[in-house]
């Protein structure tokens, strides 16, 4: 038993920093996004999981991302961390498209690498849909496993680990194959200044959807976007605790109907 | 005119901003009340090489452009301004004359094994009768037979009592005043050289501070550290801009901070039905803080860049510095009166900003010194 060195793909995207503020527009039909950008939280796991991979075994970690003007980010955050290089689809036709059109930008990318393995995040924090790496995954025609929390590669196969209802299960698929990172699988790495230096200078080759001759699939069309319903505002209950408490329990009972 | 950051600097600071989210602020607190600076963060901290940033890339180094070095300054700032002085000392003043002048055994010696944060350096200017007023250093290198013996005490020196090696400054000839001042290389271990009294500060706290007692310490002549003897004060003046800029980009951190928590009480904190931040008073004080902020922002950045261009800007670097360091004071103080009394708390950040925010009034220059010599340099200007 013994782990080969691999050429590993990781599928990265950029989105809105989970402390960005977010407002739905004007109308409903889009949302305002405070430019604050970083590399999606489960993407970046997969990314530290490429680049153990590589450190045990040798080999090379690419950062693979698709957006409409954004990606650079992203795949910048990997090269930061000790990827070896990167790929980025820019078309304008990504912006708000299907999640199918992304996948099959990021499948092309993979098909024209060549990949012993593809890892990606098990969702991203923005939309949250969790599609593209299962499309990627069918588009590519390798197996699948989803929300990995632990991965351990030889001899061209990878032994997964996944959380269920029931328990671990663990998963054992032939490679090539593509896997996404849940929480746990590991604790991504701080870069390394060295690591950001070469991620500032580096050239990452961009293409669009005709380069790659992928069709965009038909726009996803979103009817309404409906912001948080705002939380009444907090009732404070005044008076000596053992009162307060009786108020409390009353309340509990009658007006939020919890008890 | 470009105002703007490069993709790459916007980059960088949020490559900085994350790591210092990540590493440093769990240990904020630990950091103040302990007046210590955790081996662990230190060791994780300095192994990812910023240590270097503004040292060439053969020495382990970024060659960072100043603006990008003060968007470090002012990110790690942000976070710990005593962990950011420790940084900060052995990546700029503890390690700069090192760099410049030191041979090439002294470099291996000394200053790379700081930039990978082996070794911890030190800067001694300040005596006990001397700081800002430099020609009245006491501290004596009388010459000697391969080398020089220093005698003196050397005070309120940050990272002192840790340090691996420190650059003394010291006089060779007290009647020449300014120019018989020298800087030396001491190391650690070196018979005579060591720790004086622990100083214990009101704010900053973190690294080890303290004096610094030379009983005759021989060192040999390569320590000399400058091309020719008696340049010191010269020598200090390149790095002086630099050092004034990063006191402001220090400055502009910990305001940052101290408004962004005030903004954040003002938006939440309830009073008569509404948060505090919907009455004028607090709304004004919102306004002058966030426009007190930009107008540091854009003088302390203005001057990296000139640095950056090969000007001088020594007045600039003076103004930015006083300007950012005032402005800081200005935004912790109205800050504890936004949060009223729990900015008195010791539960809540305000009162640790209004204590770190004093420190910086001090280094590279007090205020009364930067407004003499700014008054002066403007007076005589024609």
């Amino acid at each position: 038993m013994k782990e080969v060195p691999m050429k590993i793909a990781v599928l990265v995207k950029e989105v809105p920093d989970m402390e960005a503020l977010v407002k739905v527009a004007e109308g409903g039909k889009s949302v305002e996004v405070e430019k604050k950008r970083c590399l999606n939280f489960f993407d970046e796991i997969a990314v530290e999981a490429a680049l153990r991979a590589k450190q045990a075994a040798g080999g090379s970690v690419y950062a693979v991302s698709a957006g409409a003007g954004t990606g650079i980010e992203a795949v910048r955050r990997a090269l930061a961390m000790g990827a070896d290089g990167a790929f980025l689809v820019d078309d304008p036709a990504l912006l708000a498209a299907d999640p199918l059109t992304s996948a099959r930008a990021l499948a092309a990318v993979c098909q024209r690498e060549g990949f012993d393995l593809v890892l990606a995040g098990r969702q991203a924090t923005d939309d949250e849909a969790g599609l593209v790496g299962p499309m990627v995954a069918e588009l590519l025609g390798v197996p699948c496993v989803t929300a990995v929390t632990n991965l351990e590669l030889q001899d061209g196969v990878a032994r997964v680990s996944r959380e269920t209802d029931r328990g671990t299960e663990i998963v054992q698929t032939p490679l090539p194959a593509l896997l996404t990172a849940e929480k746990g699988l590991c604790e991504p790495r701080v870069p390394q200044v060295m690591g950001l230096m070469k991620a500032m200078k580096a050239q990452i080759p961009r293409m669009n959807l005709a380069d790659l001759g992928v069709e965009a699939a038909v726009p996803l069309v979103v009817q309404d976007y409906r912001g948080p319903t705002k939380r009444p505002p907090a009732k404070m209950l005044e008076g000596e605790p053992v009162a307060a408490a009786a108020h409390l329990v009353k309340l509990l009972r009658e007006e939020a109907k919890v008890l | 005119m470009d105002f703007r950051l490069t993709e790459e600097q916007e980059f960088f600071r949020t490559a900085v901003a994350d790591t210092v989210d990540r590493l440093i602020l769990p240990h904020v607190e630990r950091i103040d009340e302990a007046d210590e600076i955790p081996s662990e963060l230190w060791r994780e901290f300095t192994g990812l090489g910023y240590l270097g940033l503004r040292y060439p890339e053969e020495l382990g180094g970024m060659n960072a452009d100043p603006v990008t070095c003060m968007l470090f300054y002012e990110e790690i700032s942000r976070g710990s301004v005593g962990f950011a002085q420790a940084v900060i000392m052995n990546m700029l003043m503890g390690t700069h004359f090192v760099y410049r002048f030191g041979s090439p055994a002294i470099r291996e010696r000394c200053l790379l094994p700081a930039i990978r944060g082996e070794k911890i350096a030190t800067m001694c200017f300040t005596e006990d009768q001397s700081g800002s007023d430099l020609a009245a250093t006491r501290t004596m290198a009388r010459k000697a037979e391969g080398g020089w013996v220093l005698t003196g005490t050397k005070n309120w020196i940050t990272n002192g009592p840790t340090a691996d090696f420190a650059t003394v400054m010291a006089t060779t000839d007290p009647a020449k005043g300014m120019k018989g001042l020298n800087f030396f290389l001491v190391e650690k271990g070196t018979p005579g050289f060591q720790p004086g009294q622990l100083l214990h500060k009101l704010g900053a706290r973190g690294p080890a501070c303290g004096e610094l007692v030379l009983e005759d310490v021989f060192v040999p002549d390569e320590n000399l550290l400058g091309a020719e003897e008696g340049k010191g004060v010269v020598y200090l003046g390149e790095i002086l801009n630099e050092v004034r800029c990063m006191t402001g980009a220090m400055a502009l951190g910990m305001a940052r901070t101290a408004f962004g928590d005030g903004l954040e009480y003002a938006r939440k904190r309830q009073a008569f039905g509404k948060p505090i931040g919907e009455y004028q008073l607090i709304r004004a004080k919102i306004a002058e803080m966030a426009t007190d902020l930009e107008a540091a922002r854009l003088m302390v950045y203005w001057v990296a860049w000139m640095i950056g261009e090969g000007m001088n800007p020594r007045k600039e670097a003076a103004m930015a510095k006083m300007f950012a360091t005032e402005t800081c004071l200005k935004v912790v103080d109205e800050v504890t009166r936004i949060y009223g009394a729990n900015g008195f708390a010791s539960e809540y950040g305000p009162q640790r900003y209004f204590r770190d925010a004093r420190f910086l009034l001090y280094g590279g220059g007090t205020h009364e010194i930067i407004k003499d010599f700014v008054g002066r340099e403007i007076v005589r200007e024609r």
